[in-house]
């Protein structure tokens, strides 16, 4: 257990000694790399100033959104395209040809719809995101067990119960991978519309505004407290993983 | 009542045409438990997908209490239990599966549920899942499930070849235990000599691929069957007589 807990912390011990010791020495300019501890102050103040908190709120309401929508969109959608070849032909060009864009590349459009508000941030986060569970979600199908779907059909199962009984939680374990790429994905979709499409709250606008000033404690403190919720955030999918599809790897 | 009338399956690749049944001819009598007992490769996998309705056969006929397989009602235990049960429901929700999909009533569903899984020893583990179960619990589970909705007949392929061999000889008692409360006609393949004998009213022997029926051998031991029947004189001269069918080549 001791050691278990030396290995985790491990890694991230080395690279903020390696920080300090830059940061110590003068190997960079202060404008650039800050000390580690400036940072934490600078974290600690805005959190407890509540600034920093406000854009947390703001950064994490956008994720959630546009992630839900994924969801709502992408799974069906992909489910769909893993169950019938007719909606796979009609799709997968379309899929694999929007997969290889980087959805940031596609920002001008997405304003040009959703105007500059939160609408295009979402648009853009549920693009992204939804892609990916797409993919999954229809991978999660594609590689059910053939044998499952024999059972049934001996069973007489209509076709619709065969979807929602069997193919469904069968392409759970998939569907589950796919939303820990996605939300991840989100939260980067969301700092970055944040830092280009521009709004009035946000991790992504507290990074861009401190880096424009060269307030780089600043820029930091937000760095890491977006590092921090991605961890959370893939924590929580992880502990919804775990309980939802608790047959995973068994 | 079974009855499969000269039936032939040839499967064509690119370049050649194997021939796998050859005018196969069986009768299985109701209430009648007959074992087909042949070589590996044989063609019992493709027999038996005919006769459940889930292949066609090139020529020849199959019915099932004078219905076509495809409208009868065909109770089926796959080998690979593993891949056959659901793993994201519990022991009972599996057996009763068959029963929800017909929306049957849960008070009906209960009853059978538990009286199946009392008859196999498995009521205490009603709610836990497959996984947690030996390897002999989940192959008597699915056999469990296959009985639940009172099938025309049942169909079981290999269900214990991948168990130990003290392991099947008690699955062996436990499925004579459910079966025996209904007789429900039972069509059982096998690659294990013991096995074919000790369960059934009948051994169909199959030949070599192109597979057609090479000798039926009566089994006349009583019911209830029980393990010493094994080294009962009776039993080892049926063992030989039906051994010496087969040429071996060297």
């Amino acid at each position: 257990m001791k050691s278990k807990r030396f290995y985790y912390f491990l890694i991230p011990i080395i690279i903020i000694c390696l920080w300090q010791f830059v940061s110590y020495f003068k190997f960079a300019s202060p404008l650039f790399v800050p000390q580690p501890l400036d940072v934490l102050i600078n974290l600690l103040n805005s959190m407890s100033s509540g600034t920093m908190l406000n854009d947390i709120g703001h950064t994490l309401y956008r994720v959630l959104v546009g992630f839900g929508i994924a969801v709502v969109v992408g799974v069906p959608l992909g489910l769909l395209m893993g169950y019938s070849s007719k909606i796979y032909n009609a799709l997968e060009f379309t899929v694999e040809f929007f997969r290889g864009i980087p959805t940031t590349a596609l920002f001008p459009l997405f304003l040009l719809i959703f105007g500059i508000g939160d609408q295009a941030k979402f648009a853009v986060t549920a693009w992204g995101a939804g892609l990916v569970i797409l993919i999954n979600s229809m991978y999660g199908v594609h590689l059910g067990k053939e044998l499952r779907i024999r059972v049934a059909k001996t069973m007489k199962i209509k076709s619709f119960q065969l979807f929602s009984k069997v193919i469904f939680p069968e392409a759970l374990p998939q569907i589950f991978s796919g939303f820990r790429v996605a939300i991840s994905l989100s939260l980067v979709l969301v700092i970055v519309t944040e830092m280009f499409i521009g709004t009035d709250a946000g991790l992504g606008k507290r990074i861009i505004d401190a880096q424009l000033v060269y307030q780089t404690s600043t820029m930091y403190a937000a760095i890491i407290m977006t590092g921090i919720i991605g961890f959370l955030l893939n924590k929580i999918t992880m502990f919804f993983e775990n309980r939802i599809v608790h047959w995973k790897g068994k | 009542m079974i009855t499969v009338h000269s039936l032939t399956k040839e499967f064509k690749k690119l370049s050649s045409t194997t021939r796998v049944l050859a005018g196969v001819n069986i009768e299985v009598g109701k209430s009648e438990f007959v074992t087909v007992f042949g070589p590996n490769g044989s063609g019992k996998t493709t027999l038996l997908n005919i006769i459940a309705g889930i292949e066609n056969p090139d020529s020849g006929e199959v019915l099932i209490h004078g219905k076509n397989p495809k409208d009868a009602h065909v109770g089926f235990v796959f080998q690979n239990y593993n891949e056959s049960l659901f793993p994201w429901l519990t022991v009972f929700e599996n057996i009763v599966f068959p029963l929800r999909i017909a929306k049957i009533d849960s008070k009906k569903q209960n009853e059978i549920g538990e009286h199946l899984l009392n008859k196999v020893g498995l009521l205490h583990s009603k709610d836990k899942y497959v996984y947690e179960l030996s390897g002999g619990q989940r192959q008597l589970v699915s056999i469990c499930r296959s009985f639940a909705s009172n099938p025309d007949v049942l169909i079981m392929d290999e269900p214990f070849s991948a168990l130990d061999y003290s392991t099947t000889r008690k699955m062996e008692l436990e499925l004579l235990d459910i079966w025996e409360e209904k007789k429900i006609t039972t069509l059982f393949v096998s690659h294990d000599i013991d096995e074919a004998i000790f369960l059934a009213d009948k051994v169909i022997v199959l030949s070599p691929r192109p597979a057609s029926v090479k000798k039926i051998f009566e089994v006349k031991l009583p019911r209830p069957r029980t393990l010493d029947m094994l080294s009962s004189p009776e039993f080892t001269e049926l063992r030989n007589s039906i051994l010496n069918t087969f040429e071996y080549e060297k």
